[in-house]
């Protein structure tokens, strides 16, 4: 039986979230058996699974590290899943306490779990909102409380836009958020990507997600930086995301067992 | 005390000193942190992870080494590096493997029983580690399950709420944020339905402002909403406590529940009323409006609420036929007179089908000389099952309702039909004389009509009188009087019926194809006591004016010889009335005739 249009979403925990399947890969224990059993078969098909995780995580903290570093206050973290463990808002705040972090997540159970560990943190929160909703985000009345879009912002869409498929048209989701920003605005970019991989490890990686509310929409490399658009990539540009400006090189090597591609992208004024 | 050396021990650094001890502690915790890496995310840079770790290998170098051996110090750095989020199986196993192979000979550690004290040294931090992964596991657990719970609560709030906003919505008027008709429905029931109310009384006061599609017509829709919504706002603050609802258009309801009896209700009434009537500018029209209010109170027992509805709706048309702008109390009497009615001119057009209406005559007698000069025709209806009903029970619905088109045009064909057969031995035949309702003479067919029948009864036209009301000639139309006069030129009477109870203007009469007025009967009853001179007067002078006019005048209603000598005193010419005769079957009165 289908629900009235009118009713809001089910909260169902009988079905894999990816935010705590992504918990799992990290080593974090903010899943249930579903999520589990899901990310154990993801990681049968596709053995590096919590590898990727990581590196893209290591990926985000080094992308916010040289943000703040930048000089950047205000960060928009659309699709910021579980905070299990280096949240932007800790790596932000820590550099520059004044700084202000705005998260925005479809999950329920994330956004409740994220405003349970920001209680009592001024400077940051979460709203429940849709990627692909994005003037309903800049719009939202706890966005704009925290985020002054008259001065640089950088948004980060880590590990999400393989949750939304070219029919939802991203590039135009991108293009309303980047005309509510500022100039010397930043934004983050990371996703999957199966560049180089096989088709049958990229198949049953797909099955895996189609169990879970976000199906995989993988991209490639110049896809990625397509959607870039009107943003002026920093060096290194689209790589894979060991290879984006890496502590040692050692940590760069390797780079491409990570399956994840990402950049980080400056709108000129 | 993270790199100093342990103050006092059973062993000792190696005698290369602390620098050497510091370096192979970095080189070890290079190794450390390369092994641990990838075990789980790791919140921190390569320099921050070799930094702590450092630390940690110092940490056990010194437990290794300390007298008395102290388990805690192990535990302590497991726990540590949980909380440092290398905290996975993996971290532990690669950790315990690379302390056993590397940690003594990284830092040159000397120690008399140190495999032993390696076994226990891990023993602790493993026990450490694993409480504190355990502590941490089911920290987030509990964590992540309070989050769904929270979620689900948040989704059940949102439903309810949705829920409440839907039911609303179904429940309430868009426009003007009243309850809709189902809302009432369903409270009227409630108020009606529910076992153990049966002695209440309960009212409605159904409003329906009045003239209203005028103001939408005239300002526009936009206008019209708006005052809708402003009238609303008037009911809800001066009706408060009462449940009002907007049914639609511009027509409400309110519910009262509990009355003491018909008072409640008709103050409910006038607080409406005097509500709508507090002056309104809706915008920039300053508009005034008013209401027609029905009032229906009674018991709860044996009521029901379409029964209410139904009597609450019908009264509020009283008040609209009254005028508007008051209230109307129900009334079952009239209520049912008004059912009766409203089933009689129903039954009109089956009963002209089946042939139950006919016609009776009455006399109209020269003044001059008793002769009978012609007959009204006088139309009836048998019905079934009340019996014969006269016209005065059943023309004003016909007029009403626009059958008197079809009935009238009966009663002239059958007249002129009857009329035809008509003759006299010796002096000529009586005329007919009928009544033309005001919608007949505006038809545009009159005239056609009049000539078929007179060609198809053989009836010459001087033996056809149509009468007409004056109110029939006071439009303004033209049609009316060129039909009429096109009539009077065949040679049909026209007689104006009723003369002198409406309007009474001679003037007018001198521009009409007139022949005759009828005057009322009841100047006539003036004459039946001997003082009454004044009566007397007008009536001779009315019959001199018509005179002069070239009309000849009947009186009707003449119901004594006195009457009917002292009308042919004043010049009268025909007289109508019990006195000449009562209406009868034609077959009767031409009976007498031979
Ligand atoms: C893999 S996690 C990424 C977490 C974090 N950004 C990181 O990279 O470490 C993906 C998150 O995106 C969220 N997500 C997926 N589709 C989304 C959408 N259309 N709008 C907002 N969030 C979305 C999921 O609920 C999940 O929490």
């Amino acid at each position: 039986m289908g629900r009235p249009n009118w009713a809001p979403d089910e909260i169902d925990i009988e079905r894999p979230s990816v935010a705590r399947m992504y918990d799992y890969y990290l080593g974090g224990s903010h899943n249930f058996a579903v999520d589990r059993a899901a990310a154990q078969a993801m990681v049968a098909a596709v053995p590096e699974a919590p590898l990727m995780a990581q590196a893209n995580r290591a990926f985000l903290r080094r992308a916010v590290q040289f943000l703040v570093d930048a000089g950047v206050r205000q960060f928009l973290d659309i699709g910021s899943g579980i905070p299990t463990v280096g949240n932007v808002h800790e790596i932000a705040q820590r550099a520059a306490p004044d700084a202000r972090v705005v998260y925005v997540d479809v999950d329920p159970v994330a956004v409740a779990h994220s405003r349970e560990i920001l209680a009592g943190n001024d400077g940051a929160t979460i709203v429940q909102e849709d990627l692909r909703h994005p003037e309903r985000i800049v719009d939202h009345p706890d966005v704009r409380r925290l985020i002054d879009f008259d001065r640089p912002v950088a948004v980060l869409i880590v590990a999400v836009l393989h949750f939304v498929p070219d029919d939802d048209r991203p590039a135009e989701l991108l293009r309303t958020l980047r005309d509510a920003l500022a100039p010397d605005s930043w934004l983050v970019l990371s996703q999957a990507s199966a560049d180089g991989r096989g088709d049958d490890e990229r198949a049953e990686a797909e099955a895996v997600y189609r169990r879970t509310d976000n199906p995989l929409w993988i991209r490639s490399r110049s896809e990625l930086t397509a959607l870039f658009d009107g943003f002026e990539l920093v060096e290194p540009g689209v790589v894979w995301v060991p290879q984006w400006r890496p502590e040692s090189p050692e940590s760069a090597e390797e780079a491409e067992r990570s399956a994840f591609i990402g950049g980080v992208g400056r709108l000129g004024g | 005390m993270p790199g100093g050396p342990a103050g006092g021990g059973p062993a000792a650094w190696p005698a290369t000193g602390a620098g050497a001890a510091t370096s192979g502690a970095a080189t070890f915790a290079g190794a450390w942190a390369k092994a641990v890496s990838g075990t789980s995310y790791l919140p921190m840079t390569q320099a921050q992870l070799e930094a702590l770790l450092c630390r940690l290998a110092q940490d056990l170098a010194a437990a290794l080494l300390a007298e008395p051996f102290d388990l805690r110090a192990g535990q302590r750095v497991g726990a540590e590096l949980v909380a440092a989020h290398i905290a996975s199986a993996e971290g532990l196993g690669r950790t315990v493997e690379v302390v056993q192979l590397r940690l003594v000979r990284d830092l040159g550690l000397v120690a008399d029983d140190v495999e032993d004290r390696m076994a226990r040294l891990l023993a602790a931090v493993a026990t450490g580690y694993a409480r504190a992964l355990r502590d941490r596991t089911l920290d987030e657990q509990e964590s992540i399950r309070r989050a769904a719970m929270t979620a689900r609560a948040e989704a059940e709030r949102a439903l309810r709420a949705s829920e409440a906003r839907f039911r609303h919505q179904a429940t309430h008027d868009p426009l003007t944020g009243l309850p809709n008709r189902a809302l009432f429905t369903e409270r009227l029931a409630a108020a009606v339905n529910t076992p153990g109310r049966a002695a209440d009384r309960v009212g409605l006061c159904f409003l329906d402002l009045d003239r209203f599609k005028r103001i939408n017509d005239s300002y526009g829709h936009q206008v019209g909403d708006a005052l809708l919504t402003m009238v609303a706002d008037r009911f809800r603050r001066a009706l408060d406590g009462h449940l009002v609802a907007r049914l639609g258009g511009d027509a409400f309801v309110v519910l009262i529940e509990n009355t003491g009896g018909t008072r409640d209700v008709i103050a409910v009434a006038e607080a409406a009323l005097a509500a709508v009537h507090e002056p309104a500018l809706v915008a920039g029209h300053e508009v005034a409006v008013t209401a027609s209010v029905g009032l229906v109170e009674r018991q709860v027992a044996g009521t029901s609420p379409g029964e209410l509805m139904r009597a609450a709706d019908c009264t509020m048309h009283w008040a609209k036929s009254a005028g508007g702008d008051c209230w109307e109390l129900y009334d079952a009497e009239r209520h049912h007179r008004q059912l009766a009615r409203q089933a009689l001119s129903a039954a009109i057009p089956a009963a002209l089908e089946r042939g139950e209406f006919f016609l009776d005559y009455q006399p109209l007698a020269s003044l001059r000389d008793g002769r009978l000069i012609g007959v009204e025709a006088l139309v009836r209806w048998r019905h079934p099952q009340l019996g014969v009903l006269r016209p005065d029970s059943f023309i004003d619905l016909a007029e009403e309702t626009g059958l008197i088109v079809p009935l009238g045009g009966w009663v002239l064909a059958e007249a002129c039909r009857a009329a035809g057969t008509w003759s006299a031995s010796g002096g000529a035949a009586p005329f007919v004389s009928v009544n033309l309702a005001v919608r007949q003479v505006h038809r545009p067919g009159l005239v056609q009509e009049v000539r078929t029948l007179l060609r198809h009864t053989g009836l010459p036209p001087e033996r056809l009188q149509l009468e007409i009301t004056e109110s029939t000639m006071m439009s303004t139309a033209e049609e009316p009087v060129r039909a009429l006069r096109v009539l009077a030129d065949l040679g049909v009477r026209i007689a104006i019926d009723d003369f002198g109870t409406g309007y009474c203007n001679l003037a007018y009469l001198r521009d009409l194809p007139v022949t005759e007025l009828k005057v009322a009967g009841e100047f006539v009853a003036g004459l039946r006591t001997p003082e009454a001179r004044a009566d007397e007067r007008i009536l001779a002078s009315l019959v001199s004016l018509a005179h002069a006019l070239d009309l000849t005048v009947t009186a009707e209603g003449v119901e004594t010889a006195g009457q009917a000598e002292r009308l042919r005193a004043i010049g009268c010419d025909a007289g109508q009335g019990w006195h000449f005769g009562r209406p009868e079957p034609a077959d009767r009165i031409l009976a007498r005739l031979s």
